[in-house]
C-alpha cells in the first residue's frame, strides 16, 4: 500500500477558517468542505487508493485558480490539481490536509483559428471536446488517448497524454504552441503563444509532463490539423503474441509509418469485443489493428503493403474495415478496453511501461510467466509502434491479498521494462502508483536533481506533493 | 583561445567539476560554429564536446539512434541513409550563414533546437529528443529520458536543455526519434503577389488534407524554380504513388492563389535544403540575421514593418510562421524586430550579429518577472556557480 | 471497484443486485463526459461516477438519505446516457432505481414538495384527472407570470403551466379497448400500449400508428385492463404504485396472450418502452415473474415493428428536412439509435443529427416539473443544436420530449406521424401551420 506524507496538523486544525476563508474568494458553490460531499473527490481512474482531502474547490476562471494558489502558498497548504479525475497512475489523489482545485467548470473554447491553426481552450475542456468543436470544417487535435472523451485538456498538458495516433502524430507536448499557467505564488504567466518554439528556454516543454508539480495551467493553445482524406483500419489476428511482435517489427522496418499499430491480447480480445461488437477474431492469440490514412487509393495501396508484409507471418485472420462505421468499431473496441476489463474482472491495475520493441516478444512472454507465478491474470492491450504497454493486471479489491500481490506484480513488470532498456511510463505518468519505483530508473542524484527543479517552482513542496518523487527524500514533508 | 576537449564524459565532467569549484566561467560548444548565434560568452576558457564522438546504438526498427555529443551531423545522416531513414526535424547546416568550415554537432544542434521546413509538419528539433546525457555546471552526469519512443518519467529535462544553448549543462550523448525518409518528394512553387497572399496561399496548403511538410515563401524567387519576385512553396514527401496523387489535388486546391508550376526529384530537395539553411534570404556577410516566430497570418504587417523600418531582407517558412530576416547590424534595425515580434505577439531571436550588437541588445525577448524569477532559480540549481556559458542568452 | 457490504446486506436481494452492479464499476471516469447535468453543473457529485459513489456510500453504511443524497439523486435525469458509455456495463438504471427507492423509504421531503410529488404519481398516470389539471392549468396559464419568487416550489408551479398545452385535444375514441382489424391479409397481431399523458397530451399518435399498422395488415389490439406503464412513478421511487400499474399491464396482456396471442406489444412512448423491457428485470422476485418477462420479451419500439414488417413509403418525397432528436430511453435505454432515422430516409425525409445528439432534452418524465432550472438549461442547449441543422421539422419517439421541445421555431412530430403520412396517412396537424 502507498505511503502518504503525514497532513500538517497545524492545517487540519485550521479546517474550518480554511474553508470560511476559500468561500470568501470564490462564488459560493465553488467550494465544498462536508466529508459526505468530499467523498466523490477521493479517488480518480486508479480507485484503489483513496484519501478524503480536506476541501475541494471548483473555479470558474483562472483568476479564482490564482486567488486560491495564492492563499495556499500564503497559509501553506498544500494543493492537488483535478481534471476529470480519469488518471490511471492516482495524479488527482488527494491528500488529508490539501485542497484539490478541480477544473471541470472551466470548460470554455475560447478561439478557433483555422487559418492559424490552433485553438485555445480552457483546461476543463476534454480531449474529444476540441476535436468535436473544429471537425466540421475537417481538422482535428490529435493526441488521443483512449479516455479522450472524458479526460480534460488541463490534465492531458500535466500528464503529457498520448495515445494511439502518437507514433504519426506525436503526444501532447508535439502539439502545444501556449500556456496559461499559474504559478504557487498565484502568478499568471503566458507561456508560448498562438506561434511555434518560442525563443529561451523551454518552459512550455518542461511544464507538459510535470504533473502539476510545477504550477497549474488553466488555459492551453492547442495545434490543431486538418485531416486526412479518410483513414481505414485493418484487423490482422495471429497464433502467437511473439509472431505479432515479430510483425509489428516487420511492418515498421519496411518503412511505413502506419498512422496507429495496436496489439490486444486473447483475453483483453474477448473483453473488448463484448463490448464493442466489432467483429474481433475471437480465435486469435494477438491481433493487431493497424490504420492508414489517405485517400481510398492510397489506403488500398498502403493497405496492401501490409497485409503482404503480415502475410509472411501466417496470419489466422485478415480483416480490412468496409465503412466508416466498421473502423469506428474497431477503434470503439481498443479505447474501451480498459473498461471493458470491467466486465471479465472487478477491478484492474494498468500498467503503462515502455520498452523498446525489439523486446516485445521477450517482455510478453516474463509477463505470461509471472501472471502464472502470481496467480493473477493479465489482459495486454498496447501501443505497439513505439513499445508502450498496458498489462491489465486483474484482481478483486474486496481481497486485500489479491490487491497487494497485483501491486508486486506490477512493480516487477515495470522494474522489468526499465531492465530492458525502456521506462516506468510512456503515457499516463508515475502519479502516486509509480512514485517509489523512480529509484529503479533513476539514481539518487539525478532524483535529487528533478525535486530541485521542482523546487525552483514550488520551493515549499505544496503542489501535488506525494506525486512523482519517493518521500523519502523530499524536503519539506514528512512521511 | 584557451580550448579544452575531452574524450570521455567523465573527463569533461571533471572539468566543469574543476570550474564550478574556482568559479571560472567556461564557453561550451561543439565545434564552436555558432558561436556568433547570441550574445558572445564572457570566459577565457572553452570547454568544447568535439571530441565525445561515435553513434553509440542505432536501432533502425525501433525507429531510435543515440551517439555522443560531438558526432557531426552529417555522420549522422549518413548512417541514417543507410537505413534509409533520416532526421525529423530536418535541422539546418548553418556552415554558410556563420562562416564556418567545419559542420555542426548533435549536442549544438540540439542545444540550440534548430529545426528546418519539417518542423511545420512533424516538430522541432526538441520534439525528437528521446534521452540525453548531461553534466550539470557541478560537473556531475545525469540522464533523462531514455530510449524509447514514450517516456514521460519524471520532469522533462531533455526539453529543458534542448534549447537552452548550454547554459544549463552540457549535453554528452543525445537519443532521436527517427523516421524513415520518405520514398519520393514533390514541390508545388505558386507565384504570388505579396507576403499576404503568398500566407494565404500556404495556410490553404496547411489545411488541406494533403500532408504538406514544408511551406516556406520566398521572396526573390529562385533559380531552380524559374520564377523571380515572391514564390510561395508547398512540399509533399510521402510514397511516390501518394506525392503524384497530392500534388495534383493541392495543385488543383491553390489555382486561385497565382501560377503554379511543380517540381519533383532531386531539384524539389535542392530547393528545399536551400531553405532549410535559409540561402534564399540574401544575408550578406555583415548583416545581422533574426529569426522571428508568430502566428503565419501576422506575418504580412509583421514583415511590412520591417521593410519599411530597414528594408529588411526576408525569408519566410513554417507557413509563414518563421520569419528569417536580414539587415544591418544596428540597434535601430533591431529596435524595429523587437516590435514587429511584440506587435505580432510572437518571439524573436537575433540569430547571427557581431559582437558589437550582440553584447549590447536583448538577443531574446525578456521574459515576464515571475518567469525571469523562476528562470533565475532554475539557472541556481543546475549551475549554481554561473559557470556555463554565461551571458550566452540573457545579461 | 471495492465494496464493502456484510454478508447480512448482501442477504437482501436488491442490495445484492446493487453490490454486483458496483463490482462492475471500475471508476475510470468515461460517463462523467455524456451526463447532461455534469456538462451543466461541473460537479462530480453531479455525474454518475459521483452519483454511483453517494449511493454506494449510503448503502453500505445503511444510512437513510440525507439531503445530500437526495439533492443530487434527484438531480439525475435517468438519460441512462452513461450507460451507452460505460464500457464495462455498468447498469446505473438498476443502480439508481434502487437509491430512489431507499431515498422514498428513508428520506422525508420538506412538505410542498411531498405534496407536488403526491399530486404528479396520482394525477399523470390517470388520464382522467390529467385532464382535468390540463385544463385547470391552461386556464390558469395567463396567471403564471404572476407567480413571484425564486423558489423551487415557484419555479416548478411556472415551469408547470408553460408546460401545459393552450388547447387540449378532444378525446379519440380510437384509443379505447377494441381491435382494429388488419386491412387486407392479416399478417401480425400485435397490443397497444395507449399509455396515460401521451393519451391525452396528443391522441395523433396513437391514431397515426393504429392506422399504419393496420394498413400495413397488422391487427392492433388495445386491450382492456392496460395502463401506465408504471415508468414515471416507478422513477420517482413510488415502488409500489409502480409496480401495480405494471402488474396490472402484464395481467391484460398476459391474457390476450394466453387468448389469441400477440406478435408484439407496441410501444410508440419510448419512456414507457424502455420500462416495459424491463418488466422482467422489476418482477424478477415476485411470483409473476414468468408473465413479466413474456411481456418484457414481446415489447417492441413501434420502429422496431415497422422494421419487422417491411414498412415501405407510397408516397412522393416530401421534400422536407427532419431533425431527429433521438430520445434518450430509445437511444440509450433501449439502444436503438440507427433505426427511426433509416425509417424516415426510407420514407422520404432528408434526415439531420443534431450535435450532441447523446445529451438529452431536459425532459425526462417528470424531470422538467422537479428540476425546471437544469430542464429549461437542457431544453435550450438541445433547440440551438437542432436550430442549427435548418431542419423542417423535429421527429422524436417520445411524448415528453415532444411537449419539452415543443413551442419554439419548429414543429414537432413524433415519427411514427411522418411515417404513416408518407405510407397514405394525413398530414400531420403541426405540419400544416409551419408548411
Amino acid at each position: 500500500m502507498i505511503s502518504l506524507p503525514a497532513p500538517k496538523p497545524e492545517v487540519l486544525a485550521r479546517r474550518d477558517a480554511i474553508l470560511a476563508d476559500l468561500a470568501r474568494l470564490l462564488p459560493a458553490d465553488a467550494v465544498i468542505g462536508e466529508t459526505l460531499r468530499l467523498r466523490p473527490y477521493e479517488t480518480d481512474g486508479l480507485s484503489a487508493y483513496r484519501q478524503i482531502p480536506l476541501a475541494v474547490v471548483l473555479p470558474r476562471t483562472t483568476q479564482e485558480v490564482a486567488s486560491v494558489l495564492r492563499y495556499c502558498n500564503a497559509n501553506g497548504i498544500r494543493v492537488v490539481p483535478r481534471g476529470a479525475g480519469t488518471s490511471l497512475s492516482g495524479g488527482a489523489l488527494p491528500l488529508a490536509d490539501a485542497v484539490v482545485i478541480g477544473l471541470m467548470r472551466m470548460n470554455r473554447i475560447r478561439e478557433i483559428n483555422l487559418e492559424d491553426r490552433y485553438a485555445i481552450v480552457e483546461a476543463g475542456v476534454t480531449n474529444i471536446g476540441i476535436t468535436k468543436a473544429v471537425e466540421g470544417d475537417g481538422f482535428f487535435y490529435a493526441p488521443d488517448p483512449s479516455s479522450q472523451l472524458a479526460c480534460m485538456i488541463g490534465g492531458n498538458v500535466m500528464m503529457n497524454s498520448g495515445g494511439a495516433h502518437c507514433l504519426k502524430y506525436g503526444v501532447t507536448a508535439n502539439n502545444l504552441l501556449g500556456l496559461t499557467f499559474v504559478t504557487i505564488e498565484g502568478e499568471i504567466i503566458e507561456i508560448g503563444g498562438r506561434h511555434l518554439d518560442s525563443a529561451g528556454y523551454d518552459w512550455l516543454g518542461l511544464i507538459t509532463g510535470s504533473e502539476g508539480q510545477l504550477g497549474m495551467v488553466t488555459e492551453v493553445t492547442v495545434r490543431i490539423l486538418r485531416g486526412p482524406e479518410g483513414a481505414r483500419a485493418m484487423l490482422a489476428a495471429f497464433d502467437s503474441v511473439e509472431v505479432a511482435g515479430a510483425a509489428v517489427d516487420a511492418i515498421i522496418g519496411s518503412g511505413i509509418i502506419p498512422v496507429a499499430l495496436e496489439f490486444m491480447d486473447k483475453p483483453c480480445i474477448h473483453a473488448c469485443e463484448a463490448f464493442a461488437h466489432a467483429g474481433y477474431p475471437l480465435d486469435a492469440e494477438a491481433m493487431l489493428i493497424i490504420e492508414v490514412e489517405g485517400s481510398i487509393a492510397e489506403q488500398d495501396m498502403l493497405l496492401d503493403r501490409i497485409r503482404g508484409i503480415c502475410a509472411r507471418f501466417k496470419p489466422t485472420s485478415m480483416k480490412v474495415a468496409e465503412s466508416a462505421e466498421q473502423s469506428a468499431a474497431i477503434w470503439k473496441g481498443r479505447k474501451g478496453a480498459f473498461g471493458a476489463v470491467g466486465r471479465i474482472s472487478p477491478d484492474y491495475l494498468c500498467m503503462d511501461g515502455t520498452i523498446p520493441t525489439g523486446e516485445l516478444p521477450h517482455v510478453l512472454k516474463r509477463i505470461g510467466e509471472m501472471s502464472v507465478q502470481y496467480g493473477l491474470a493479465v489482459a495486454n492491450v498496447f501501443h505497439a509502434g513505439d513499445g508502450n504497454l498496458h498489462p491489465l493486471i486483474m484482481f478483486d479489491a474486496n481481497d486485500a491479498e489479491s490487491f497487494h500481490k497485483a501491486e508486486a506484480f506490477g512493480a516487477d513488470i515495470l522494474t522489468l521494462c526499465v531492465e530492458v532498456g525502456g521506462c516506468l511510463t510512456g503515457e499516463h505518468g508515475v502519479g502516486v502508483e509509480k512514485r517509489d519505483l523512480m529509484t529503479k530508473q533513476f539514481t539518487a542524484p539525478e532524483l535529487d536533481l528533478q525535486r530541485a527543479v521542482k523546487s525552483a517552482f514550488d520551493p515549499e513542496w505544496l503542489l501535488n506533493t506525494a506525486k512523482v518523487f519517493p518521500l523519502a527524500g523530499n524536503p519539506k514533508i514528512a512521511a | 583561445m584557451n580550448i579544452s576537449a575531452p574524450d570521455t564524459e567523465e573527463a569533461l565532467a571533471g572539468e566543469v567539476a574543476r570550474a564550478h569549484a574556482a568559479r571560472e566561467p567556461l564557453a561550451i560548444e561543439g565545434r564552436g560554429t555558432k558561436r556568433a548565434m547570441l550574445r558572445p560568452v564572457q570566459a577565457a576558457r572553452t570547454l568544447s564536446t568535439r571530441n565525445l564522438t561515435g553513434i553509440t546504438l542505432y536501432r533502425p526498427t525501433e525507429l531510435m539512434i543515440r551517439a555522443r555529443a560531438g558526432t557531426s551531423i552529417p555522420e549522422i545522416e549518413a548512417a541514417l541513409a543507410e537505413n534509409n531513414q533520416q532526421f525529423v526535424a530536418e535541422p539546418p547546416d548553418l556552415r554558410v550563414l556563420f562562416g564556418a568550415d567545419e559542420a555542426a554537432t548533435l549536442g549544438g544542434v540540439v542545444s540550440a533546437n534548430l529545426s528546418g521546413p519539417r518542423r511545420i509538419m512533424w516538430g522541432a528539433m526538441r520534439d525528437h529528443v528521446l534521452g540525453i546525457r548531461a553534466v550539470t555546471g557541478e560537473g556531475a552526469i545525469f540522464r533523462s529520458g531514455g530510449r524509447v519512443l514514450k517516456n514521460v518519467t519524471g520532469l522533462d529535462l531533455c526539453k529543458l536543455l534542448s534549447g537552452a544553448h548550454g547554459t544549463l549543462g552540457v549535453l554528452t550523448e543525445v537519443t532521436l526519434k527517427v523516421l524513415p525518409a520518405a520514398e519520393a518528394t514533390g514541390t508545388l512553387a505558386i507565384r504570388v503577389p505579396d507576403v499576404a497572399t503568398g500566407v494565404a496561399a500556404l495556410s490553404a496548403a496547411l489545411g488541406s488534407p494533403y500532408g504538406v511538410s514544408g511551406a516556406a515563401l520566398l521572396m526573390e524567387g529562385h533559380d531552380a524554380l524559374g520564377m523571380d519576385g515572391p514564390v510561395a512553396i508547398a512540399r509533399i514527401e510521402d510514397f511516390a504513388e501518394s506525392v503524384a496523387y497530392r500534388l495534383g489535388r493541392l495543385r488543383a486546391d491553390l489555382a486561385a492563389h497565382g501560377e503554379i508550376s511543380q517540381m519533383d526529384g532531386a531539384p524539389a530537395r535542392s530547393i528545399w535544403r536551400a531553405v532549410r539553411d535559409a540561402e534564399p534570404l540574401g544575408a550578406a556577410p555583415e548583416d545581422a540575421i533574426w529569426r522571428l516566430s508568430v502566428a503565419p497570418s501576422e506575418a504580412a504587417r509583421a514583415t511590412e514593418s520591417l521593410r519599411l523600418a530597414f528594408g529588411a531582407k526576408l525569408m519566410l517558412d513554417w507557413g509563414g510562421g518563421l520569419i528569417w530576416v536580414a539587415g544591418p547590424a544596428r540597434e535601430q534595425a533591431h529596435g524595429a524586430v523587437m516590435q514587429a515580434a511584440a506587435a505580432a505577439g510572437g518571439t524573436f531571436t537575433l540569430f547571427r550579429a557581431p559582437a558589437s550588437l550582440a553584447a549590447s541588445v536583448p538577443v531574446l525577448p525578456e521574459e515576464p518577472l515571475p518567469l525571469a524569477a523562476i528562470a533565475r532559480r532554475v539557472k541556481a540549481t543546475l549551475d549554481p556557480g554561473g559557470v556555463l556559458n554565461p551571458g550566452r542568452m540573457r545579461v | 471497484m471495492q465494496t464493502s457490504f456484510t454478508a447480512e446486506q448482501l442477504r437482501d436481494p436488491d442490495t445484492a443486485e446493487s453490490n454486483r452492479i458496483l463490482r462492475t464499476c471500475v471508476h475510470c471516469g468515461m460517463c462523467t463526459a455524456t451526463c447532461p447535468t455534469f456538462l451543466l453543473l461541473g460537479d462530480e457529485l453531479d455525474s454518475p461516477r459521483g452519483r454511483i459513489y453517494l449511493i454506494k456510500d449510503m448503502l453500505e453504511n445503511d444510512r437513510p438519505a440525507s439531503e445530500l443524497e437526495v439533492r443530487h439523486v434527484d438531480r439525475c435525469l435517468s438519460c441512462l446516457s452513461c450507460m451507452t458509455t460505460c464500457p464495462s456495463g455498468v447498469n446505473y438504471m438498476h443502480l439508481v432505481d434502487h437509491a430512489r427507492r431507499h431515498i422514498e423509504d428513508t428520506y422525508v421531503r420538506p412538505w410542498p414538495e411531498r405534496m407536488l410529488r403526491a399530486v404528479l404519481v396520482r394525477v399523470l398516470p390517470n388520464p382522467k384527472l390529467f385532464r382535468l389539471s390540463l385544463r385547470a392549468a391552461s386556464l390558469a396559464r395567463p396567471l403564471g407570470k404572476l407567480i413571484p419568487g425564486q423558489s423551487m416550489l415557484a419555479q416548478r408551479l411556472r415551469g408547470m403551466l408553460a408546460l401545459a398545452p393552450n388547447r387540449l385535444p378532444t378525446v379519440s375514441p380510437a384509443q379505447e379497448p377494441q381491435v382494429h382489424h388488419a386491412d387486407g391479409v392479416r399478417r401480425g397481431r400485435v397490443g397497444l400500449l395507449t399509455g396515460c399523458a401521451q393519451k391525452v397530451l396528443d391522441p395523433s399518435i396513437n391514431e397515426a400508428t393504429i392506422r399504419l399498422l393496420t394498413r400495413m395488415g397488422i391487427e392492433v389490439v388495445i386491450t382492456p385492463g392496460q395502463g401506465c406503464c408504471g415508468a414515471l412513478t416507478h422513477h420517482m421511487g413510488a415502488h409500489e404504485r409502480g409496480m401495480a400499474a405494471a402488474r396490472a399491464n402484464i395481467q391484460a396482456w398476459s391474457a390476450e396472450i394466453a387468448g389469441q396471442g400477440l406478435d408484439a406489444i407496441v410501444v410508440n412512448a419510448s419512456g414507457c418502452g424502455t420500462t416495459i423491457k424491463d418488466y422482467g428485470f422489476m418482477f424478477r422476485e415476485e411470483p409473476d415473474a414468468a408473465d413479466a418477462a413474456a411481456v418484457a420479451g414481446l415489447a417492441m419500439d413501434i420502429t422496431e415493428v415497422l422494421e419487422k414488417f417491411a414498412y415501405a413509403p407510397t408516397r412522393e418525397k416530401p421534400g422536407l428536412t427532419v431533425a431527429y432528436h433521438s430520445a434518450c430511453s430509445l437511444q440509450h435505454g433501449q439502444q436503438i439509435t440507427a433505426l427511426p432515422k433509416q425509417l424516415l430516409t426510407r420514407a422520404g425525409f432528408t434526415v439531420k443529427e443534431p450535435a450532441e445528439g447523446h445529451i438529452c432534452c431536459g425532459s425526462a418524465g417528470t424531470y422538467n416539473i422537479l428540476q425546471p432550472v437544469i430542464a429549461g438549461q437542457l431544453r435550450a442547449r438541445k433547440l440551438e443544436n437542432i436550430n442549427r441543422t435548418r431542419a423542417d421539422v423535429i421527429a422524436a419517439g417520445n411524448i415528453g420530449c415532444m411537449t419539452q421541445l415543443a413551442g419554439d421555431a419548429l414543429p414537432v412530430v413524433h415519427t411514427v406521424q411522418l411515417l404513416d403520412w408518407m405510407a397514405g396517412g394525413p398530414k400531420p396537424k403541426p405540419l400544416d401551420r409551419h408548411a
